[in-house]
């Protein structure tokens, strides 16, 4: 087996020195800022639903909305990450995504502001995340891309969406 | 990370799920198609067999729906970078394997049930050739797989059900028992292999030795029939112990599987050498009406099993009947019906789309414009697709129901060994066995009944000799049977053996400081005592039961699913438990109550009683909690307003609703705004992505496609206690 994989590798053009960031992105706008996510963990784009919230979880968790018959939370990144919110507007949507958590696989939605294009992004365009100092913490970055002169800041999803744990340590942190 | 002869692969996965991730009239099957063909072909050049095979399947299997599109597509990213190389032999495919196990348990249920009813009818040449075919089948599986030790274990069972085929060895007590200690052999084989296939550490299978020796000694048992039993019966004590001392020698195998596998022989053994001088009697009575006079006949048979009583005239008609009904269990499955195996995520995933149908179906009908054409033919035709979708609906959720059969089928074994354990003669009584039940219902229903059923034989039955002190019939009843009632189904364990004894358990009671005095107790309370934890009668703890865990677990698990649990004892008679379970616990009936803009959803069962209150009603206590004095009772008062931090249409009491629902045993009042309506609802999980939230139990599409959510009642009364606490700390 070791020697056909060897043989087959010897026929296709070798790729670029890959750190496993490149590839294809969603980029969508949070706030002034633009962000991207992996498009494979993009299950689909849907305008805004009637969101059903629930009481008792944190304010970034808008509450929950049917998906076809699934019941799916909705977070509200801007929340999450401490920015002001802005008003749903036209263009505002939900990204359901796949996060896994605790080896599970289960479907989220985040609240963006606008959906830009999906992007092409080469391993040479990124970016490891600056390092800001002590105080900014930016756990959920993969890195930072430039392409066509623009900015777009990798989010890790599955960490930016990480839940219980996390978020009973940072509550309790607060307090 | 990735092999790099995988780049290419990867840039053609994720082109699709772009154009998978806006859905629109481009995502086409065509497209979907020609992608699996590019994936392959490309597969293919580099020698990338799983994902090729892969995707051959999924081209294969034609047209696929959004999201069965999305799953194949994470399952070939998954395939392209996970595993560069293609599995090295066949048992390494999980699927293959999972198709093993799947094929094999099943096989296993229908040897189990078969070899019991030839317990019965030794001549049920019917079943003898299933079981045979069932064996072999799983044989031939295995060394397909390459799984050696299942595959000599089935080959040696095979070649023993031969000979009985062809009248050389008859199947009595001793034969069926080592058949099915190899069943559940093989079933200890599947474990581990399915732990793998999950990921999970597999505990080593069993040792086979033991087992293919005595299946080998039968084998060779048909020239000197008596080789293998009788130095049981010479040396108790020597081969007994040993046997008990090999499963305990052996860690590998789970406790409980190995006590019964190991233990059914060892008691053998040791009953038929203490009871010698009766066994022959028996022997005597039942062999001689037997067709095959064979060396066989000679092999001792313990006293106390089930078929002996047949030869016994006044026990005939029981035993007849007993057999009966575990006749008419095969042939009901073993008919012209014919199934399919069906995912249960497609299942879940069709239930769900179904109930999107019936929403979309009733909008549709109550859009106002539609009904202002009053237009006859056109409202003739919509309420023709209600009625539709009404039967799709009652379809797809029957889908998700078994019956309850394969669970009784484990009970008549279990009964069958025990009473050969315990040297009791017992008969069961079943009916309702094809009552069907929600799968996972059925699931949770298994622990409670074995062990409702073994504390009937363990403590309820008497021995045979008191038995007959007490004029009972010698054969004692386990009944077990299932029926409807009102959207409930009642599952009955009974036995008619000595009852419960009033007094032992209120003196343990006193012993265990559960009571003080309790004279003035009703029968009923007294005997849901035995509901509460550590409460065990038994006056031995014996291998069976009595160790003290038990029916408050049992209590425990039966209201978990939403269910009840009543006791009649009559000392002296007998004692019956009967359990009230929902048929579903997908499905509820819910009230759906308004507080301001939001709305939630109670679950009937939960709900005693609502009323509108007046304002004399509710008081206040030290300020903060409140009380309603209702009809001469005191009740804690909870207003869903406050504890959900929602804006009420108004907080006079006396423009709201009070429903008096029971949490934790205790009744208290919960204060809403209005009530909108009633509906049957599908419970869904919240998900993972939320923290569980005191008071939620989870949610349900409403009728206008909105999420409601559904109140757990514990979770509102507790919580609300705990509320004061939160605020004080916050303040």
């Amino acid at each position: 087996m070791e020697a056909m994989t060897a043989a087959a590798s010897t026929k296709i053009p070798v790729p670029p020195a890959n750190d496993g960031r490149a590839g294809k992105y969603l980029a969508f706008q949070l706030g002034k800022e633009e962000y991207a996510i992996r498009v494979l963990k993009v299950r689909e784009i849907i305008g805004v639903q009637e969101i059903t919230t629930v009481p008792q979880t944190p304010d970034y968790i808008r509450g929950v909305f049917n998906l076809r018959g699934k019941v799916i939370p909705v977070v509200d990144l801007q929340r999450k990450f401490g920015f002001a919110t802005t008003e749903n507007n036209a263009r505002t949507c939900i990204v359901v995504v796949e996060v896994a958590s605790a080896g599970r696989i289960m479907l989220m939605g985040i609240l963006v502001d606008a959906v830009s294009e999906v992007r092409n992004i080469a391993a040479g365009d990124i970016e490891d995340t600056p390092d800001f100092g002590r105080d900014v913490s930016v756990p959920y970055l993969l890195g930072v891309a430039k392409t066509k002169g623009q900015v777009n800041l990798l989010l890790d999803i599955d960490s930016a969406l990480q839940t219980h744990e996390v978020e009973v340590l940072s509550s309790m942190a607060v307090s | 990370m990735s092999n790099q002869a995988n780049r290419g692969l990867e840039a053609l996965i994720n082109d699709q799920a772009v154009r998978l991730m806006m859905p629109g009239p481009d995502v086409e099957a065509e497209g979907w198609q020609e992608f699996l063909g590019d994936l392959k072909q490309l597969a293919e050049a580099q020698g990338r067999a799983d994902v090729s095979r892969l995707a051959s399947e999924y081209l294969a299997e034609g047209e696929a729906s959004l999201p069965d599109m999305q799953q194949q597509l994470a399952r070939l990213q998954k395939a392209c970078e996970g595993r560069p190389a293609p599995p090295a032999a066949l048992s390494q495919d999980p699927e293959l394997v999972r198709d093993f196990i799947m094929e094999s348990r099943e096989h296993l249920q229908n040897i189990e049930r078969s070899m019991l009813a030839i317990e019965n009818d030794p001549s049920d040449v019917e079943s003898i050739h299933g079981t045979f075919r069932a064996f072999h089948t799983i044989k031939g599986l295995a060394g397909f797989l390459e799984f050696a030790v299942i595959q000599e274990v089935a080959h040696e069972v095979e070649t023993l059900l031969d000979m009985a085929r062809n009248h050389q060895i008859e199947l009595t007590g001793s034969t069926v028992d080592v058949i099915l200690a190899s069943a559940d052999h093989l079933n200890q084989q599947l474990n581990p292999l399915e732990k793998t296939l999950l990921g999970e550490p597999a505990p080593d299978a069993p040792e086979p030795h033991d087992l293919l020796s005595q299946i080998r000694g039968i084998l060779r048992g048909d020239k000197a029939a008596a080789e293998a039993a009788p130095p049981a019966e010479a040396e108790p004590m020597s081969v007994a112990p040993e046997t008990v001392a090999n499963s305990a020698a052996d860690p590998a195998i789970t406790p409980p599987d190995a006590s019964e596998l190991a233990f059914p022989m060892a008691e053998e053994a040791l009953v038929s050498s203490s009871a010698a001088p009766t066994a022959p009697v028996a022997e005597l009575a039942e062999n001689l009406p037997a067709p095959v006079t064979a060396p066989v006949a000679a092999k001792p048979m313990a006293p106390t099993e089930i078929r002996a009583v047949e030869a016994k005239p006044e026990a005939k008609a029981p035993a007849v009947s007993k057999a009966s009904a575990a006749n008419t269990a095969p042939a009901a499955s073993s008919g012209s019906m014919s199934s399919v195996k069906v995912d249960t995520g497609k299942l879940d995933y069709l239930v769900d789309m179904v109930g999107e149908l019936v929403i979309a179906q009733s909008l549709v009908r109550h859009n106002p414009d539609l009904v202002a054409l009053k237009n006859p033919s056109l409202m003739r035709t919509i309420s023709q697709l209600g009625r539709i979708t009404d039967e799709v609906q009652k379809t797809a959720m029957s889908m998700r129901m078994v019956p309850l059969e394969t669970l009784f089928q484990k009970m008549i074994r279990l009964v069958r060994d025990l009473s050969r354990k315990a040297g009791k003669q017992i008969e069961m009584d079943i009916a309702g066995e094809d009552i069907e039940l929600d799968r996972n219902i059925v699931e949770a229903l298994a622990d409670p009944l074995m062990h409702m059923v073994r504390n009937s034989i363990d403590h309820g039955i008497e021995t045979s000799a008191q038995r007959s002190a007490t004029d009972k019939p010698p054969v004692a009843k386990v009944k077990l049977h299932a029926a409807h009632q009102a959207g409930y189904i009642m599952i009955t364990v009974g036995d008619d053996g000595r009852g419960m004894d009033r007094k032992k358990i209120l003196a343990k009671a006193r012993d265990r400081g559960l009571v003080e005095n309790g004279d003035n107790l009703s029968d009923n309370d007294v005997f849901n005592l035995i509901f509460e934890p550590g409460f065990s009668t038994a006056e031995q703890v014996t291998d069976i039961s009595g160790r003290g865990v038990g029916m408050d677990v049992v209590k425990r698990q039966i209201q978990k699913l939403r269910g009840r649990i009543e006791i009649v004892s009559v000392l002296g008679k007998g004692t019956e438990f009967t359990l009230k379970v929902p048929l579903t616990l997908a499905i509820i009936d819910g009230l759906i109550v308004g507080v301001g803009e939001e709305r939630y959803i109670v679950p009937i069962f939960a709900i005693k009683e609502m009323l509108r209150p007046t304002a004399k009603m509710i008081s206040t206590v030290e300020g903060r909690a409140e009380i309603a004095l209702i009809r001469g009772r005191v009740l804690p008062v909870v207003r869903l307003y406050r504890r959900f931090g929602v804006e009420p249409k108004s907080q006079d009491p006396e423009q709201s609703l009070i429903i008096i629902a029971e949490a934790r045993g205790r009744d208290f009042c919960l204060v809403v705004d209005d009530l909108i309506g009633k509906q049957e609802v599908v419970i869904k999980s919240l998900g993972d992505g939320i923290r569980p939230v005191p008071g939620i139990a989870g949610g349900a599409i409403l009728g206008d496609g909105r999420v409601g959510l559904i109140l757990d009642m514990n979770g509102v009364f507790s919580a609300d206690q705990s509320t004061y606490d939160g605020a004080n700390r916050a303040a």
